[in-house]
């Protein structure tokens, strides 16, 4: 076996261990801390009885706003909080091996199909923002190499610092000023992923109505990695360029075009894959900061407001979903750079 | 306006000269004194030498630094507490004393200057732009007081009408008696305001406003309409919808967002170097088990985790700044400096000092580290950038520094609730956020210009 394929089946085998970690650590926080369904179910029979107390006119507190302790028990039971944080954490654990994610506390339905529900919304917007991206970037940082030091070269230098200096949320929200309707211009809705009555459009409305809400978040999406990118494109271009096998291209009388477009591109884009691990984070699980702004019911938006419903299962449902594709992510872009790199060895 | 404009322009000068003549100087010269050798070895003056010679980014640093020098001193230039006030021989600096406060926040906090003191009616904190006023337009008095003797008379009427139609009730007797007891209070407000008056007249009253005199923390519910409130000349960039004003959120946010990162990648370096260093150093088992606790540690969504952490309890400036170090700052520093001394450990020097008997501490610590340090100063700015819009997010989400705090992204979520109507609450602190970063990106630049020149040779 070579030192690779030892090197990628350590890497693999890393990943349970590295997962059990982090759930482990994240499930004994959510456990230790106060804020739980015990305390959330109290409030809502206590709620309840407050209800019922006031139409019947005379209530006596103390007595009244107490749980049986055998609905307690059964809570305690149902939520396995009656079992220590590593026995709770086991049967959790055991669940999501046979993909029972558990059911959210504020949906009312299992996590699976809840999250499941929000993926197609958050790969959509991450596809399109990586495909952009791309298309962006890769023009944008050739060109920028092959006038090195030029005047159009230190000009888009600042474009890309500027694009480095904002957040990819903040460039939404300046946009969504800008041309949001209000204040200045009135071009596109503020946020959503459709509109209400999309169901109701005809066919080319529906795509119109999907592109018109598609195009803020999406640039928000590109902002996150547009320089970072493009100085990546350009610098290995650049590095490539002064190589001794341009060079010999040179040499033998090649045009710059075939040199440039054939030779020396192919062996630059090369860096711009290892990326690709983290985008696959992005593309599922989306950026909870753009949705949020945005306001798109993705991935990450489902994130963000478990976090403050304290809708525990989900939590970590969607904590499993991050890690799970995080780890896989590094993996598979590490595989692929040694795929199409050949100099590439891990492992030594 | 035109002063006004020129006074700030002497305020930045006094800070560039106190952050680029002063400090350095005091610095060496103290350096001096305890016999260090202040002067930088010649490839320091190289490297420093090729970082002026990238302009943009030199000015870039000049005027971020000075910026946030002069930062370290905003509560003596935006505050809307006076620098100096002097009333019927009282001297108070409260201004002084409230930036000394926070310097030395162990000692015990100063009483406040009550109204009552300053020829104001109440018992509460001076209103000292009500003071300032007052010097300038010494009518307001006799406004005061009109509107007091009206209040009297208003009084007045009551009663009578009162006594007119007869009090029967106890209640209404008590009403009675309460309402008499308020003439005496007004009228001895009105003594003290023609007291003030007179005290004015005289010239005992003397007051010096910060350049600009609003607080960030100040509600100015008094302007007239609701807030927020659009810029106007008096509030350059509005107020928020507390009524705070955003010029002086923006300013203080600035200290904040540039002191957190700060004390974040200066405590994210410390833990990163020693670890990297104990990986790369020692090698072998500790490398692989510290490498693989590293990994998984890496993999925590950190931002969610904090987030979590911070749904729970409120966060303080420093238990969020612990919380980013701990969880996310010191990972990526670690990887080079383990980079880095891997590859220096082999090289013949450090046999030398090996050789000579050096510890492991003083080989890692004096012999290689001072070599290894050029990715961690090239990576600084952007690591800055970095966690400026960590917080930035964090503060926008909600889950940032405590309420109260002035931050960019508290300014931020606010404006997105007033997106259509009120512009300002958003572009403002995204032009500070996208300016302050775009600058500290220009050093970055021109640090690893600086100290990583990168030379193309190219042929065409």
């Amino acid at each position: 076996m070579s030192a690779m394929t030892t090197y990628f089946i350590r890497r693999l085998l890393l990943i349970p261990l590295t997962f059990i970690a982090i759930t482990f650590l994240v499930y004994s926080v959510l456990r230790v801390v106060p804020g739980g369904p015990i305390e959330q179910a109290q409030l809502q029979i206590k709620m309840a009885m407050m209800g019922e107390g006031g139409a019947s006119g005379m209530m006596n507190e103390a007595a009244e706003l107490q749980i049986p302790a055998a609905a307690m028990e059964e809570l305690k039971k149902y939520y396995r909080l009656d079992k220590s944080i590593p026995v709770g954490y086991a049967h959790w654990l055991w669940g999501i091996v046979r993909l029972d994610f558990g059911r959210s506390y504020v949906y009312g339905q299992p996590v699976l199909e809840v999250i499941i529900s929000k993926l197609h919304i958050s790969l959509y917007f991450g596809l399109i923002g990586y495909f952009a991206s791309w298309l962006v970037c890769v023009p944008l940082g050739v060109s920028k190499a092959v006038r090195h030091k030029s005047g159009y070269d230190t000009a888009t230098s600042i474009l890309v610092f500027i694009g480095y200096s904002i957040p990819g949320f903040v460039a939404c929200l300046i946009l969504m000023v800008l041309l949001g309707g209000g204040s200045y211009f009135d071009l596109f809705p503020l946020g959503g992923f459709r509109s209400e009555n999309w169901a109701e459009l005809p066919f080319w409305g529906k795509i119109f109505d999907q592109l018109h809400h598609t195009a803020i978040p999406v640039f928000g999406y590109l902002m996150g990695g547009f320089a970072t990118m493009t100085m990546l494109m350009k610098n290995s271009l650049l590095d490539n360029l002064g190589a001794d096998y341009v060079r010999t291209a040179f040499a033998k009388g090649l045009s710059e075009k075939r040199v440039l477009f054939v030779h020396a591109m192919r062996n630059s884009l090369i860096p711009l894959t290892v990326g690709i691990g983290n985008a696959l984070g992005l593309l599922f699980a989306g950026s909870f900061l753009i949705e949020k702004t945005c306001n798109i019911p993705g991935m990450g938006l489902l994130g963000y407001t478990s976090i403050i419903q304290r809708d525990y299962p989900v939590i970590l449902g969607t904590m499993v979903f991050l890690v799970l594709i995080r780890l896989t992510g590094n993996i598979f872009s590490d595989a692929i750079w040694a795929i199409i790199d050949p100099r590439i060895r891990f492992g030594k | 306006m035109i002063l006004k404009l020129i006074y700030a322009a002497f305020l930045f000068g006094a800070g560039y000269l106190f952050t680029h003549k002063v400090l350095p100087r005091s610095f060496a010269a103290a350096g001096r004194r305890l016999g260090l050798d202040m002067k930088p070895a010649p490839h320091w003056q190289k490297r420093f030498k090729r970082f002026r010679m990238f302009k943009r980014g030199y000015y870039s640093f000049l005027f971020i630094t000075t910026l946030f020098v002069m930062s370290l001193f905003l509560e003596l230039m935006i505050n809307n507490k006076p620098l100096f006030i002097r009333y019927d021989g009282r001297v108070v600096f409260p201004a002084i004393a409230e930036w000394t406060g926070k310097a030395l926040f162990f000692l015990p906090p100063r009483p406040m200057d009550r109204k009552s003191d300053f020829g104001q009616p109440g018992d509460d904190e001076v209103d000292y732009r009500l003071f300032a006023a007052a010097r300038k337009d010494p009518s307001l008095f006799d406004r005061h007081v009109a509107a007091r003797e009206a209040e009297i008379a208003g009084i007045g009427d009551q009663l009578a009408a009162a006594k007119k139609r007869g009090l029967f009730t106890v209640e209404e007797r008590q009403d009675y008696r309460d309402l008499e007891e308020f003439i005496p209070e007004i009228e001895a407000e009105i003594d003290l305001l023609r007291e003030a008056k007179g005290i004015f007249a005289a010239g005992g009253a003397f007051i010096l406003m910060p350049a600009y005199p609003y607080s960030p923390r100040e509600n100015l519910l008094d302007m007239p309409g609701q807030p927020p409130h659009r810029p106007s000349f008096e509030h350059l960039i509005g107020t928020d919808d507390s009524g705070a004003d955003v010029f002086a959120q923006l300013a203080y946010g600035f200290r904040t967002s540039m002191s957190f990162a700060l004390i974040v990648s200066l405590s994210g370096y410390f833990i990163g170097i020693i670890i990297g260093a104990i990986m790369g150093y020692f090698g072998g088992w500790t490398d692989i088990l510290l490498q693989r606790f590293t990994e998984i540690w890496a993999s925590i969504p950190f931002l969610f985790m904090i987030i979590i952490v911070a749904s729970i309890t409120q966060p303080t400036f420093l238990l969020l700044a612990g919380l980013l170090v701990l969880l996310h700052g010191w990972i990526g520093i670690s990887y080079y400096i383990r980079g880095e001394f891997y590859r220096e450990k082999a090289k013949d020097y450090v046999q030398a000092a090996v050789a000579m008997g050096a510890s492991d501490w003083s080989v890692m610590m004096k012999h290689i580290l001072p070599n290894s340090l050029v990715p961690l100063v090239t990576f600084s700015p952007f690591n800055i950038v970095a966690t400026i819009g960590t917080l930035v997010s964090l503060d926008f989400l909600g889950f940032g520094l405590p309420i109260g705090s002035p931050s960019w992204g508290t300014l931020l979520d606010q404006g997105m609730k007033y997106l259509k109507y009120y512009p300002h609450l958003i572009v403002a602190p995204s032009l500070a956020l996208a300016v302050t970063l775009f600058l500290i990106v220009q050093i970055g630049e021109a640090v690893r210009e600086g100290f990583d020149p990168k030379v193309f040779s190219r042929l065409r």
